[in-house]
């Protein structure tokens, strides 16, 4: 890591934004519509656990009402670094974008996170701390929750956007009832 | 659930089905149609390429070889890990199978993956005897597709093997078009001066080498899964499916840089070994490598399957499409790469040192200066702008710094490199090897003498490893020439620089000029072959037996009873 990847990194890195903006230009994947909002755990309805592995999910499928609120607990059983990120497929291909960056950079090195560099400011505000409320970036054994209030209809996936992974098919369909 | 309870009552039902494979193959002379031109060959089941046996991992497989030639046949799985006995070399694992008689092969499968067989007998495999293995795990799958296709390689030529490797004993250039001319030498000297023109010329006559022998073996038509350019074989789909291609170069000779224009390729496997997936726009399958990749065409149109050879002589062409008889633009040759004198590192003794993986800043540190000093005219026909302008601004750390056979994407994007590949799940642990054998690929180009540490097969004595240890290969390649060197019944753990995560191989490309490192458990007792593969540069000698001594008592090699008849390569 030199001073001028360091420059490039903050000038184009700004997860937070992009990742939201993304959904309009998403090739018509996502219909315009919302994804949905952060929820409270104590409105959740039910807990769904979603295992990680190298590289796909268990399950691979989840079957949601319509505003319903979910608590994930999501456990990451493999051996490299993986997402659990929600989101239309037009978002999530925005979002590879900086995650190839985070792996460019060393953030995310096969099986660990650097956490110093993903803490660092990137000036303007921006970091690569990764910690938009629709996702968790987990290494090999950790466990988070995610709490989502899905909207009431929408072309949803989760999906884990390190490098390959989406494209060799890790994701998973959020079906609607 | 009712239908996996369905399927377990099954497999008890039927235990010996669920455990053993029973399969049948005829070792046949058959009719090749490349639609550029009909020749006699040789195929399974009355076809070639053979068809694609498709194993179960867990299982074990009976294959009964008939042969139906007129001469000794064998078939190798490449890639498979089974016991010797089980490995098809006529004059190392068995003595061969006989006009007429049927051999057959049983081994337990162990692994999953995309992987290949061929004959191992005389130039059998260059003749057509070659076909695609395909085992599904046990497990799931870790990836998803909707569906899947074998594309199947080879640079089929219209002479046999044998009148091939007559030709090139008798004179090594005897299929090379790509020589340089009178015309190019004044054109040369115009734009370099006639003295450096002269003493360029000098240079590579004193290696007994041609600036563009790249290719040996010129004059061929590509073929994909038997079928020609024109013959265009086609894969379907429906817009959005994800499709698992197992792409396996069973060549002779040929080294193909494969594209699918529109399209970017997810590599998730090579040599049969899952890898941390990488998204790529093209990739160089050497000979007898296997890479499986993800593709995701979205739009109801044709994607034109592209294989171009390494030194653009020739190409294969197939076709993705939503309907059978769409077509998308078949791209032109591009202007096919020069070696440099890079390329020559190792034999004039100069270390570039190219080959240092320990760390990849050194490599985005590269120093373009030191370039200034390099043989541009080798590189007429490359795109310098987009190799420059490279993001990552790298060399690939497995060629010769300077060489003129670095592959570029045709359309300015990633082309994959050994560098990128990861194991996805490290078969073995990682260790300090117990020692190091250094193996110098060596070659006399003007007399088509093709050897390892200046001594071919016949001459040399085989390589010994004891059962146990891990032993590190150091290929330092003197020659001018790729050589994809292939270990039988034991992995090769191809150092990448990443440790526990370097990829595990069966076959290794050691690029002209450059130095690769590999690994190899000694975890297979018996005796093995181990050699370049390329067809005609096995049989000239670039060869060895190696010999596992000690491990499991029933398993030793009994070497004094074996035959020493058959072909080798």
């Amino acid at each position: 890591m030199n001073a001028s990847n360091l420059i490039v990194a903050g000038l184009a890195f700004s997860m937070s934004v992009s990742a939201f903006a993304a959904g309009t230009h998403g090739g018509g994947h996502g219909h315009g519509a919302s994804i949905g909002e952060p929820g409270k755990a104590s409105e959740a309805s039910r807990t769904i656990t979603v295992e990680m592995h190298d590289n796909y999910y268990e399950p691979e499928e989840i079957r949601v009402k319509p505003g319903e609120t979910v608590r994930f607990v999501v456990q990451n059983k493999g051996n490299l670094v993986h997402e659990f990120n929600i989101g239309t497929p037009g978002m999530h291909e925005a979002h590879q974008k900086e995650m190839r960056m985070m792996v460019e950079h060393g953030v995310i090195q096969g099986n660990k996170l650097n956490h110093d560099m993903m803490n660092m400011d990137m000036g303007n505000g921006h970091s690569m701390k990764h910690d938009d409320p629709n996702s968790v970036l987990l290494e090999p054994g950790q466990s988070r929750e995610v709490v989502w209030t899905f909207a009431n209809q929408g072309n949803i996936e989760f999906a884990c956007n390190v490098p390959g992974h989406y494209q060799s098919g890790m994701y998973g369909d959020v079906n609607f009832e | 659930m009712n239908i996996r309870l369905g399927a377990v009552v099954l497999c008890l039902l039927m235990p010996s089905l669920a455990l053993a494979g029973e399969y049948d193959l005829t070792v046949d002379r058959v009719e090749i149609d490349t639609g550029d031109f009909v020749k006699q060959g040789i195929g399974y089941n009355g076809k070639s390429p053979g068809p694609v046996l498709r194993f179960k991992e867990g299982e074990t497989v009976r294959i009964n070889v008939t042969n139906n030639l007129d001469e000794m046949t064998s078939i190798h799985w490449h890639g498979l890990i089974l016991p010797y006995q089980q490995d098809g070399v006529p004059g190392i694992s068995f003595p061969g199978i006989k006009p007429g008689e049927t051999f057959t092969y049983e081994f337990p499968i162990q692994q999953a993956g995309t992987y290949w067989f061929h004959s191992h007998s005389g130039f059998q495999e260059p003749d057509g005897a070659y076909g695609a293995l395909v085992i599904e795990p046990e497990g799931r799958e870790p990836f998803r597709y909707d569906r899947e296709y074998v594309v199947q390689l080879t640079d089929k030529h219209p002479h046999s093997g044998d009148r091939i490797m007559r030709n090139l004993k008798m004179m090594p250039d005897y299929y090379n078009r790509k020589q340089q001319t009178v015309g190019e030498f004044f054109s040369d000297s115009s734009e370099q001066g006639f003295w450096n023109t002269v003493r360029d010329r000098l240079a590579w006559g004193d290696m007994r080498m041609m600036k563009a022998d790249v290719e040996d073996l010129q004059g061929f038509t590509g073929l994909i899964n038997g079928k020609g350019p024109e013959q265009n074989w086609t894969g379907l789909f429906e817009p959005g499916e994800r499709i698992r291609m197992r792409f396996i170069n069973s060549s002779a000779m040929t080294y193909f840089d494969v594209r699918i224009p529109g399209l970017d390729m997810t590599v998730v496997q090579a040599d049969g070994n899952n890898v941390q997936p990488v998204t790529v726009d093209e990739f160089r399958i050497g000979v007898a490598e296997t890479y499986d990749v993800i593709v995701r065409p979205r739009d109801e149109q044709a994607y034109t399957i592209f294989a171009e050879s390494m030194g653009r002589s020739g190409y294969a062409r197939a076709t993705l499409a939503p309907e059978a008889g769409m077509e998308a633009a078949v791209p032109p040759l591009r202007e096919p790469a020069r070696l440099t004198m890079a390329d020559m590192g190792n034999m004039h003794g100069m270390d570039h040192g190219n080959m240092d993986m320990g760390s990849s800043d050194d490599m985005a540190g590269m120093d373009h200066s030191s370039m200034a000093g390099m043989d541009h005219s080798g590189m007429s026909g490359m795109d310098h702008g987009s190799m420059m302008m490279d993001n990552q601004a790298q060399q690939d750390p497995f060629y010769a710094r300077g060489s003129g056979l670095v592959p570029t994407a045709a359309n300015g994007g990633k082309f994959l490199s050994y560098a990128d590949l990861r194991a996805q799940n490290p078969l073995y642990e990682e260790r300090e090897p117990t020692r190091e054998i250094e193996l110098r690929l060596t070659g006399n180009m003007e007399r088509y003498s093709w050897s390892i540490n200046g001594v071919k097969y016949e001459d040399a004595d085989p390589i010994r490893l004891k059962y146990g240890e891990r032993v590190r290969f150091k290929f330092v390649n003197e020659t001018m020439m790729t050589h994809p060197m292939h270990l039988h019944g034991m992995w090769s753990i191809l150092d990448v620089g990443a440790g526990q995560w370097n990829p595990i191989k069966h076959t290794i490309n050691v690029n002209p000029g450059t130095t690769v490192y590999m690994e190899t458990e000694v975890d297979e007792p018996g005796q093995w072959a181990f050699h370049c593969h390329l067809s005609y540069h096995a049989a000239a000698g670039m060869f060895r037996k190696v010999i596992v001594e000690g491990g499991p008592d029933s398993q030793q090699a009994k070497t004094e009873v074996m035959a020493e008849d058959g072909g080798e390569a």
